[in-house]
């Protein structure tokens, strides 16, 4: 009930993003994030930002929870800008600070890098945001399926996508029921330095590993006694649609690609 | 020990299309020395309101009084110290390697000493009939003995109020008996037990007064007579109720009764009369 939202979240909302076809979006955002690393001038980048941000308009999630989800990748983009300013010495000196010196091509080194790293997250973001986990799994499926006369498992990889997204919320909230029934027992999470605190979840760790061996073990049974055989004649309850509007998007976002690596 | 809510309100992720509001102006006290049995369907705001008791959950709105001082004033170890809480399947939060230190983990978070912990594991296994698991694996044990022994990790920090969440949940029908009677040994030694459960016959045994939700709401509280012979109804009322309501209406003489063995010789004395 209490599902934390973090990065690849499915956000139920009806959108023109929402009803694209799965594949057609799996594939946008492959040649999105492609394009995103051939990309190298100003107006180009500033291109495809235009575009992912109109996306997320247009994907009717809040921004709010929208940034919600680049929060994981923060970190790593602070270090990432960080590490551009202090460690290149192109171009001007904008500052200096003992051993420290800030240079322009540092600087705008660092900021375009960490404009591509959250426009690479913010695509991948959208397409989990606007796409139910099991049409996921299915688009995944059918676009490795070509691969499947190399003996490519690709039902079975996209069954293991399929059940590892579905367990996600699932073991979250049995990691929260637990914690909070330590902590009626007088666990306390927050206190001491990190080997103490570590030290401390154990509690929680120990029953949540225990617990995921046997719901993996019931669900085995469970699919087994559904009549579950693995991938060979199983059909699908929903069919993915490529339609129309689909093949404009792929053409839509190749554009936006090839504008940005022209411009 | 008394706690009170007043007018607790909670809403589950506010803000997102996920919302609930699991309570709605929930006012309900437990008083000292009583059983008091939660009721209500599934999805109902049980639980959620076992949890706001030590404060585990805070409320959206409205306040958690302990004993006249408003909850959110004092430590939260304190709290959960005083207001023990044991969850639905507690058993799976089980996660020493024996039994006797699982028990043992709340004892010693509260700092006690090593013979003081040693003697409390010892009588809260004792207590729920589990002294003899004392030195087995937590994991190696049955369904019901698991439940036994998570709910004496709880009972180790020697609880003024104790909050069983569904405690007999999937047990078999001689291990629920043992936990009821663990229920009503707590209350004669004066500590207060909060009996959150769906199965009505078993709030109807130990039950001095009973509160019905209904959707979040508070739909009525009073002794198990008068809530339970308000609503007859099967999905309201423990199978003794629904056998003798229809009675009263030709034999008031039957009187309300709740528990088994007084629905028992109520009956047998309106066969007497009539012989």
């Amino acid at each position: 009930m209490t599902a934390g939202r973090t990065l690849g979240q499915f956000y139920p909302v009806e959108s023109p993003l929402h009803e694209l076809d799965a594949r057609a979006k799996i594939l946008a955002t492959g040649i999105l994030a492609v394009g995103l690393f051939l990309v190298d001038s100003v107006t180009g980048l500033l291109l495809i930002t235009t575009a992912v941000v109109l996306l997320v308009a247009a994907s009717r999630v809040p921004p709010g929870i929208f940034l919600n989800f680049l929060k994981p990748v923060a970190l790593i983009v602070a270090l990432t800008v960080l590490f551009q300013v202090f460690f290149s010495r192109e171009g001007a000196t904008l500052l200096e600070w003992g051993f420290l010196e800030v240079h322009e091509g540092g600087l705008f080194r660092g900021l375009f890098l960490a404009l591509r790293i959250l426009l690479l997250v913010s695509t991948a973001a959208l397409l989990t945001a606007t796409t139910a986990p099991v049409e996921l799994a299915d688009g995944i499926e059918d676009l490795l399926s070509p691969l499947k006369r190399l003996r490519f498992p690709a039902h079975e990889l996209a069954m293991m996508i399929t059940i590892a997204l579905r367990f996600i919320p699932t073991l979250h909230e049995e990691a929260q029921k637990i914690t909070r029934a330590q902590a009626a027992r007088g666990a306390d999470f927050s206190e001491g330095g990190p080997i103490r605190r570590a030290r401390a979840m154990l509690p929680v760790l120990v029953p949540l590993t225990i617990g995921a061996f046997r719901r993996a073990d019931e669900l085995a049974e469970a699919m087994e006694s559904r009549g579950y055989r693995g991938g060979e004649g199983r059909t699908r309850y929903r069919e993915l649609h490529f339609r129309a509007r689909d093949a404009l998007a792929l053409a839509a976002a190749a554009l936006v690609v090839i504008g940005g690596i022209l411009v | 020990m008394r706690v009170e809510l007043q007018n607790v309100r909670h809403v589950y992720a506010p803000g997102t299309p996920f919302e609930v509001e699991a309570l709605r102006d929930v006012s309900l006290a437990v008083e000292p020395d009583e059983v008091l049995g939660i009721v209500g369907g599934t999805g109902s705001g049980k639980s959620t309101l076992a949890q706001h008791l030590n404060l585990l959950l805070e409320p959206t709105s409205g306040r958690v009084i302990v004993d006249g001082v408003d909850a959110r004033t004092l430590k939260g170890s304190e709290l959960r110290r005083r207001v023990g809480l044991v969850f639905q399947f507690p058993e799976a939060a089980l996660f020493a390697p024996t039994v006797e230190e699982d028990v043992a983990f709340a004892p010693r978070r509260l700092g006690l000493d090593e013979e003081e912990v040693q003697r409390r594991v010892r009588e809260t296994l004792e207590l729920l009939g589990a002294r003899h698991l004392a030195g087995r694996s937590p994991f190696a044990l049955s369904g019901g003995e698991k439940r036994r022994v998570a709910i004496a990790g709880v009972l180790a920090m020697a609880p003024e109020v104790l909050v069983l969440d569904e405690p007999t949940a999937g047990l078999d029908p001689a291990t629920r008996e043992d936990l009821l009677g663990v229920v009503r040994a707590l209350r004669e030694g004066g500590t207060p037990v909060v009996l959150v459960s769906h199965d009505l016959d078993e709030v109807a045994e130990v039950a001095d007064r009973v509160c019905m939700l209904e959707e979040g709401k508070v739909r009525a509280v009073g002794t198990p007579e008068e809530v339970f012979y308000a609503h007859p109804e099967a999905s309201l009322a423990p199978t003794t109720v629904r056998v003798v309501a229809p009675l009263r209406e030709g034999h008031p003489e039957v009187g309300r009764p709740v528990r088994f063995e007084e629905t028992l010789s109520a009956l047998n004395g309106l066969l007497e009369g009539r012989g």
